[in-house]
């Protein structure tokens, strides 16, 4: 199976719809299309334990995964420059 | 299509809390008859459990939505505030975050809003267009000034 970048956030509408499409955009780019980007709900992120790769939050996380987690917040209120430095970091992570 | 319109925009408005603003916002779409008359009382509701105060530059904005069971067109209201109100913040709900513009979205497919929803994290990144956001002084010109921003019609 591909790999899984995860993308939470409280109610899962459009905040997350927004950080998703940016990634997937990216992902595109970087000829990374067989990445799979998912939005969910934060209280539903349990079911994707031991099959994700990558957590991209909107919220603050209180606990640790497995995986890395980056803070999703910039897709949101960054700059162009935040917005794509968080990409950057998105593609390191995942390529790693 | 996200819907908007001068009887979407309120300029200066004089609210004592959040629920205040959301239901001044929900009561124009409501009018317009983009949202159920509840909509207002749904998105208060879910701002309680997941708030969506964001701390942008050189002010705070919040960003309040529904579910969209209530949503007939989408659509999208904002208020200007004569004086900041408490949000709480998304990312940290512990934080409250002192805001002074407020864009409600009814979003009935958040999917098909995809580009408009890019232009409006584009425009919340950007304090020198927050500035301009803030000192349209009519709903005319606010309307007008967003449209372009966002890239509707």
């Amino acid at each position: 199976m591909g790999k899984l970048i995860i993308v939470a956030c409280g109610a899962g509408i459009n905040t997350s719809t927004i950080a998703e499409d940016c990634i997937r955009e990216r992902l595109a780019k970087e000829g990374l299309g067989d990445v799979e980007v998912k939005r969910i709900l934060m209280a539903d992120i349990d079911k994707f334990v031991g099959r994700m790769n990558l957590i991209v939050s909107m919220m603050k996380i209180f606990r640790t995964f497995d995986v890395p987690i980056v803070q999703g917040m910039p897709f949101l209120i960054g700059t162009q420059q935040e917005k794509n430095a968080l990409l950057d970091k998105i593609v390191g992570l995942i390529k790693a | 299509m996200l819907e908007f319109a001068p009887d979407l925009t309120v300029v200066g408005l004089v609210a004592s809390d959040a629920c205040a603003v959301i239901e001044t916002l929900a009561g124009r779409l409501a009018a317009r008859h983009c949202v159920s008359a509840d909509y207002g009382a749904q998105t208060y509701a879910r701002e309680l459990e997941h708030p969506t105060g964001l701390p942008t530059r050189p002010y705070c904005i919040a960003f309040p939505h529904a579910d969209a069971a209530g949503v007939t067109r989408s659509a999208l209201a904002v208020a200007i505030l004569s004086q900041p109100v408490t949000f709480q913040n998304m990312a940290d709900p512990a934080e409250a975050l002192p805001v002074e513009a407020v864009f409600l979205l009814a979003n009935k497919r958040p999917e098909e809003q995809v580009s408009t929803l890019r232009r409006l994290a584009q425009l919340f990144g950007q304090p020198e267009r927050l500035l301009a956001l803030r000192a349209q002084s009519r709903p005319e010109a606010v309307t007008t000034w967003l449209k372009a921003e966002l890239g509707l019609e």
